[in-house]
């Protein structure tokens, strides 16, 4: 498909920060999901040994990742998946976001974490759990303006424990990564 | 997509198993066709190669 570049989340510092965390975390063997793969990087980024697949809600997004090799269900989330994974990874919409700051177009859904910044975290942390083997790992990457204490308590709410895996300055903000598994 | 990614897909809706209908085939996937719900009686697309599994409002 031809799709536009302009409407698919190109790669920053939050991407590259996801790709080596995940390229560090990978395990000889592990069946990999990532969720909102947008262009396609980290998934293309990772060692073709293992089995990948990634998600998009964005028809341009899903059509960027398959040209770079990378085997991509459009669906919302994780919502036409089942199954189990050892290795999921999100990079989701974080940014705080007015009603009236809305763009209506198909970056927003790479972008907009409603008005908290978590109304994405939580609608993923709510579902994963069925979908995370049971000595699975969750790689999911957020900011300062997420808030890291709120995201941590929704962490706990949906029965996980998490620690700081990386984290990063850039520009006025702070990205971690929290490798997130099951709480025992 | 491969046929192997049948085993993880499902419908969004019911989370039920969906059927494979190819139309499209080369040697290493499905290009065209569709995924049957027969819970829902729903069937979401196949295109290019990329499963479309947002839920059919307009039907």
């Amino acid at each position: 498909m031809l799709f536009d570049p302009a409407q698919v989340y190109q790669p920053e510092a939050d991407t590259f920060l996801l790709l080596k965390a995940a390229q560090a975390e990978v395990r000889a063997g592990d069946r990999v999901l990532e969720i909102g793969t947008g262009s396609g990087t980290v998934a293309a980024g990772l060692p073709p040994a293992h089995e990948i697949i990634a998600t998009d809600i964005n028809p341009h997004a899903v059509a960027c990742a398959r040209q770079k090799g990378v085997s991509v269900v459009r669906t919302d989330l994780f919502c036409g998946i089942q199954g189990t994974f050892d290795l999921i990874l999100f990079n989701p919409p974080y940014l705080p976001t007015e009603p009236e700051e809305r763009i209506d177009d198909w970056l927003e859904y790479a972008l907009d974490g409603g008005t908290s910044g978590r109304v994405v975290i939580e609608r993923f942390l709510a579902g994963a759990g069925p979908l995370l083997a049971p000595e699975g790992r969750i790689l999911l990457l957020i900011s300062s303006l997420t808030g890291l204490d709120p995201v941590m308590r929704l962490i706990s709410r949906y029965g996980f424990a998490a620690g700081i895996m990386l984290d990063e300055v850039v520009e006025d903000e702070m990205l971690y990564i929290l490798r997130i598994t099951r709480a025992v | 997509m491969k046929r192997s990614l049948m085993d993880i897909l499902c419908c969004p809706v019911c989370k039920g198993d969906l059927a494979l209908q190819v139309e499209k085939e080369d040697e290493k996937e499905v290009l065209e066709g569709k995924l049957h719900c027969a819970a829902c009686n729903v069937d979401y697309p196949i295109h290019e190669g990329i499963p479309d599994l947002l839920p059919r409002t307009a039907q």
